[in-house]
């Protein structure tokens, strides 16, 4: 199959069933710091959530912690420089690590009642203890993604560039299969 | 109308006739059918032979538990599937069957002269035969048993079907969807838990599909099934049928397999064949039922012989007598049912012969209100017919004597030894299993898994005990969930509950030792095997079992288990639950590889990373290698090149102008905090306090044993940030390690690792062109030896993009590497493309590089090491920092044996012949010594390919560092190679050629 | 396929996510260098092969990232607890019964 960039948005998969998207150039910032947040928190504007897979929002701005001192900044492609020269600012009195990863990793958006089952065929966690409003890291299919549980059947995933076609592909079967299949239990 | 369909009976659709194929000839059966139930009506009862004495075999069961109806089916080009069976398959419009284990046909089989053999191939035959001498091992033995082994036919073609997978995670999961399990989900239906159902037939029922005569709370049995169903359904429980699940794992894990299409005409094309299905369940009730026991006597596998329960099976179920005439013999009361419901659609039953003294007279009655004669303390003591049984011989048997036997003739024979609970799953938890004395049998006991067992899977026969068990059991389910269930009691009329006894080999006035009396059927073992074993020597139930195969064929043992435990413990004279019962395995029923592989099959195997610049590479031709999980550009082959002639012409042009190279692949690690320099002067060997911003070092990773693990070019990029790079396959592995000590061993220290591998992707450009090349494109910095020497690193822009500029090399040439956002990369790498055309510049692969960084002794981590290579072995010593109080493998290095003479060091191999090396030989000293030779190294790397006039090799050779010049041999095949010892540096030994010639353009 | 209670997350998660990563409780002497060649070999290369419950690590890869310990039952595959790297080794009478 074609690779998956994100440079080139695509609809991989469309039924009613569901509809897989590999979306645009995305913002992300990898934060790692520990201790006393708040010098941080002034720089984001927003406070760190300390519950791993939880989330918190400023405009423009996502933070999921992903681990106890790990947080992923999901932002506007074009402000990044901006957020790590802020969070640079408070580097001496609070040292931390920012680490640009907008070009490590592509968004996969899965949207449709059965959003949830497609991500079933591949991940062996429960997608129902990922709560709305919540996120995880977990694995799909042999890959680390990241999941983010935005609204009721849609989910992105975001997955490192070079696992993406592969994951892509059996999300694309499963879109297939979904879309054959009638509904079960029905 | 088939002859032996029966109108009105069965839920088959008398509207919709089926056409399909069994052996070329043209069959018709109905919607709702199996393969078995179809030919039944027919009157075909011959569908198979047997594996060792090719005897012909018909169904003996009406369900997954059948040994011998194995058929081949055929679905259209590619999808051929042998040993199934006939009694699950459901026909469809166009399906081909055919018959398996026979030649040239299945009326007339040469294979049979086996059966005319049956006292030569008796228990552990193959074991007694093919032992000497030892000269017909492999030409006569290992062709004989090939010939003869395998069962079925194994496809040949591709199959062309997909498989797919799904977990599953619900609170309640039960296992058979008959009375029990359909209780249990009645009571747990409704109360906000996720349910699921699964059963393995076509339609949900169980035993209830084969008994219609029952009344379930007022309501016929079938009117109360479809009742049930459509509220089970309407409560949100998921009820899957084709569904079997074959294993129970740990934790409440239990593997299902849903076929999806086999019993379709013409699914969708987008539709699996099958789906795998890991359900992760928090409770589970086991209600799989009980099988009926086989009776053991002689000339029971004739085909025409069937339990008595699948013959009640195929009259209520499918509509189908499975024959005109029939005898049946049993030790059980169940049988007498199925007696009277064959003799009311019409069969005639010639005698119900039973093997106890006494019956109920409710029994005795009924068979005499139909006119059938009763035989108690009888036996069956023979069975004729060719392909197809035409008589029975019963005898009575009379205090211990069986009297002369009398013959009675008949088209089929329904037997009844019993049931026996379906432990398998249970088994599987490795749940313990307590012993019936009364019911002769093993029940479930105590299991480590959150589970519980209801109905006939723990010895409640009758379908009102296993309603009301269904809801006691489901009951203890819901309050370990802490839930609560309502209870309550159904009511059944008409139910069939009974008892019977269980019979080893039935009494017999013939010669218990020419008896083939069959245990195991798909096995083709007998009564007489198990009890030779036994006298072999055999005294483990798990001896007799692999000795004599009992158990082992596809079926699990099904039927075979119970009875063979039984006749073995009589031969050993030791009371059943002293002998104990052989372990049950997954699958349940054969599973297909597809099932297991599910998405992962050819292009879609396994995992296979790809560069942002693999399309350009893809389109130009590459051919690519795998190296760890990714996918690199290996040469680019011009038109007729081969790969020597590519790579010669790609390290020649890299060495005269200008080669452009993926190294996206390499691992990257930023290493981030005010303790990044300690960090680092502790992981790795070299010192890194001195090292300035803005400048690289390679750097040596080994482990605390002090062997090397990685290496890797590591740029300061400021004060307290680091850009590690790694090898492509140890990426993951360095980070792990990283981690490792980070986080349990200095956890103190503020420092932070990012994986930052596929944030960038990286450009190599090597050769004497690289910088006049680069310079138009870079923005921040002069490519001059004073303002961004050898080993220099800096953030600036490169082609209009944020970049990470590197300047190092791996082929001796001037070199950089180019980092940009990995997107960018396939941009960066064609404006570079565009630009060196003017160069000659070349794209080369990882075999080129391969060859210039060996040309330049630059060693490859995993090729020239091996896990037991050391800095100082690899003659790298100058990489590890003398004045450090620390670093991983320093102590390491320090080990008695590490600093022992005599170790194995990197050195180059020049040949004397000017021959090519093979990667892999063996070195020894002296060729002229006795063999076995002392071997002293191998060789790691070798080519004749590159820019060198004479091919070079390194070699890890004892010694080697104290031995140069010296001469070697490398023993081949066909001759012995001399070779002379020399340093590893083939190519420009003062580093010239890395110095920027004049400036830039 | 097992499930393993990850400490940082207070979840319990199928072993896909995680690896394993040895046996617990091994440290690193704060100076190696003053370790003598049975100590450093002991350290290397010496473990346990216990029946029963064994103190080990996981890393919880496909999630949080840490590493943390646990203890596990060889015999029945069951995790008796597990616990944050650093803490002490839980007492194993308590944890009795709970295989």
């Amino acid at each position: 199959m074609k690779t998956i960039t994100s440079l080139t948005p695509a609809m991989l998969a469309d039924s009613a069933a569901v509809r897989v998207e590999s979306l645009g150039p995305q913002g992300r910032i990898s934060l790692r710091a520990r201790g006393d947040l708040s010098a941080l928190n002034g720089a984001l504007g927003l406070d760190l959530p300390t519950r791993i897979g939880h989330r918190a929002s400023t405009e423009g701005m996502e933070a999921l912690c992903l681990g106890p001192d790990e947080w992923v900044l999901v932002l506007a492609h074009d402000r990044v420089d901006a957020m790590l020269a802020a969070l640079g600012a408070v580097y001496d009195d609070h040292p931390h690590s920012a680490t640009s990863i907008s070009g490590r990793e592509v968004s996969l958006l899965i949207d449709g009642p059965r959003a949830a089952e497609l991500l079933a065929i591949a991940c062996p966690r429960d997608i129902a203890t990922i709560a709305e409003g919540a996120g995880r890291r977990t694995v799909f299919d042999g890959a680390s993604v990241v999941i983010w549980h935005d609204a009721p059947g849609r989910f992105r995933m975001d997955v490192w560039n070079s696992f993406a076609s592969f994951v892509a592909q059996t999300l694309i079967t499963g879109a297939r299969e979904l879309a054959a299949e009638p509904v079960e239990g029905g | 109308m088939s002859r032996y369909r029966v109108p009105g009976k069965g839920r088959v659709d008398a509207a919709r006739p089926v056409g399909f194929t069994f052996d070329g000839a043209a069959y018709h059966g109905l919607a709702g059918d199996t393969v078995a139930s179809a030919l039944l009506a027919n009157g075909v009862h011959l569908m198979g032979r047997s594996f060792k004495y090719h005897r012909p075999r018909g169904p003996v069961s009406a369900g997954s538990e059948e040994p011998n109806a194995l058929i081949g089916t055929r679905r259209g080009p590619g999808r051929f599937e042998p040993n199934t069976r006939a009694t699950m398959q459901e026909v469809w419009e166009g399906l081909q069957t055919t018959s398996q284990n026979k030649y040239p046909s299945l009326r007339f089989d040469i294979g049979a002269v086996n059966d005319a053999a049956y006292m030569l191939f008796s228990a552990g035959f193959y074991y007694k035969t093919f032992k000497w001498p030892q000269s017909f091992w492999h030409k006569v033995y290992e062709p004989f048993i090939r010939a003869a082994a395998g069962l079925g036919v194994a496809p040949a073609e591709e199959d062309p079907d997909h498989y797919a997978s799904r977990y599953l995670h619900c609170d309640l999961l039960i296992v058979g969807a008959g009375p029990a399990g359909l209780a249990a989900a009645v009571e747990a239906a409704g109360r906000g838990l996720s349910v699921a159902i699964v059963d393995e037939n076509a339609e949900a029922g169980g035993t209830l599909l084969s008994e219609p005569q029952a009344v379930i709370d007022g309501q016929k049995a079938w009117d109360w099934l479809a009742q049930t169903l459509k509220h089970l359904k309407a409560a949100g429980v998921r009820v899957m049928t084709r569904t079997t699940a074959f294993g129970y794992y740990h934790q409440n894990m239990i593997g299902l397999v849903q076929k999806l299409t086999d019993h379709l005409a013409a699914p969708s094309a987008d539709l699996p064949r099958e789906r795998l299905w890991r359900v992760r369940a928090r409770q589970v009730v086991l209600a799989q039922g009980a099988l009926e026991k086989p009776l053991i006597f002689n000339g029971n596998d004739r085909p025409g012989v069937m339990l008595a329960g699948s013959a009640q099976t195929y009259l209520n179920r499918y509509g189908v007598r499975v024959g005109d005439e029939a005898v049946v013999v049993t030790s059980h009361d169940s049988a007498w049912y199925a007696a009277f419901d064959l003799a009311d659609a019409g069969t005639r039953i010639k005698a119900i012969v039973d093997t106890r003294e006494k019956v109920s007279e409710d029994l005795l009655s009924a068979a005499r209100l139909r006119g059938i004669e009763t035989r108690l303390s009888h036996s069956v003591t023979a069975t004729g017919g060719r392909l197809r049984l035409a008589h029975v011989t019963v005898n009575e048997v009379d205090c211990g004597q069986v009297r002369e036997g009398q013959r009675i003739y008949c088209d089929c024979l329904l037997m009844s030894g019993g049931w026996t609970p379906s432990l398998h799953l249970f088994s599987h938890t490795k749940g313990s299993l307590q012993w019936d004395a009364d019911l002769t049998t093993f029940l479930p006991k105590d299991t480590p898994e959150d589970c519980v067992i209801a109905g006939a899977g723990r010895g409640l026969w009758g379908i009102g005990a296993a309603l009301n068990d269904g809801t006691e059991q489901a009951r203890a389910a819901l309050r370990a969930l802490g839930v609560e269930g309502a209870g309550g009691v159904h009511a059944v009329d008409h139910d069939r509950s009974g008892s019977g006894t269980t019979m080893r080999e039935l009494p017999t006035d013939r010669n218990p030792g020419r008896a083939k009396a069959f245990v195991d059927y798909q096995n083709d073992v007998t009564a007489k095997d198990l009890r030779l074993a036994v006298r072999e020597g055999m005294r483990s139930i798990e001896h007799v079992k692999r000795y004599t195969t009992n158990g082992m064929a596809t079926d699990q043992g099904k039927m075979s288990n119970i009875n063979g435990l039984n006749i073995a413990a009589d031969a050993l004279g030791k009371p059943q639950p002293e002998v104990g019962l052989t372990t049950f395995r997954p699958p349940y029923t054969p599973t297909s590889f597809g099932a297991f592989a599910g998405y992962h099959r050819g292009d879609h195997f396994e995992v296979v990373r790809k560069t942002q610049i693999d399309p350009w590479a893809e389109e130009h031709g590459a051919v690519f290698e795998n190296v760890a999980q990714w996918r690199r550009a290996r040469y680019f082959p011009k038109p007729g090149e081969d790969m020597d002639a590519a790579v010669r012409r790609e390290c020649a042009a890299v060495r005269a102008s200008v080669g452009i190279f993926d190294a996206s692949t390499l691992g990257k690690i930023e290493v981030v905090g005010p303790d990044a320099v300690e960090f680092m002067n502790r992981m790795y060997t070299n010192p890194w306090t001195k090292l300035a911003p803005g400048r690289c070092r390679y750097g040596l990773l080994l482990g605390d044993d002090g062997f090397i693990r990685d290496d890797g070019v590591i740029g300061r990029l400021s004060q307290d940030r680091f850009h590690v790079t790694t090898t492509t396959g140890g990426a993951a592995r360095v980070m792990n390690m990283m981690e490792d000590y980070l986080q349990t061993e200095w956890p103190d220290l503020n420092v932070w690792l990012t994986s930052t591998t596929e944030e960038w992707s990286t450009v190599a450009l090597n050769g004497p062109d690289a910088a006049t090349l680069l310079q138009p494109f870079v923005e921040g910095v002069d490519l001059t030896e004073d303002a961004f020497p050898h080993m220099s690193c800096i953030e600036c822009t490169v082609a209009g993009l944020p970049a990470r500029l590197f300047r190092i090399s791996f082929t001796g040439e001037v070199g950089f590497e180019v980092n940009v956002p990995a997107p960018y990369g396939r941009q960066l790498w064609e404006t570079l493309w565009q630009a060196g055309q003017r160069h000659d510049i070349c794209a080369y692969g990882t075999e080129t590089m391969h060859v210039l960084r060996a040309e330049k002794g630059y060693i490859i981590v995993g090729q020239d090491t091996d896990g037991t290579v050391t800095p100082y072995d690899a003659g790298m010593g100058w990489a590890v920092g003398k004045k450090k109080p620390d670093f991983v493998g320093m102590r390491g290095l320090a080990r008695p044996d590490l600093t022992a003479e005599g170790r194995k060091q990197l050195v180059g191999l020049l040949t004397k012949d000017g021959s090519k090396l093979e990667e892999g030989a063996q070195i020894v000293f002296d060729p002229d010594q006795p063999i076995p030779m002392k071997m002293v190294g191998h060789v790691t790397s070798s080519y004749d390919i590159g820019t060198t006039e004479r091919p070079i090799a390194l070699a890890l050779i004892e010694g080697g560092h104290d031995r140069m010049g010296e001469t070697v041999h490398i023993p081949m095949p066909d001759r012995t190679i001399a070779a002379t010892i020399t340093g590893t540096v083939f190519v420009d030994p003062e580093n010239a050629r890395l110095k920027i010639r004049g400036e830039s353009a | 396929m097992l499930l393993i209670h990850c400490p940082y997350c207070d979840e319990t998660l199928p072993e896909a996510e995680f690896t394993y990563a040895g046996q617990a409780h091994i440290v690193r002497a704060r100076t190696p260098s003053d370790q003598t060649d049975a100590e450093w070999e002991e350290f290397l290369f010496i473990r346990e092969n216990v029946r029963g419950p064994h103190f080990e690590r996981w890393r919880h890869f496909h999630g949080c990232g840490r590493y943390f310990n646990a203890v596990r039952d060889t015999v029945s595959d069951r995790f008796l607890t597990t616990y944050k790297a650093g803490e002490p080794r839980p007492d194993l009478s308590e944890l009795e019964g709970r295989a």
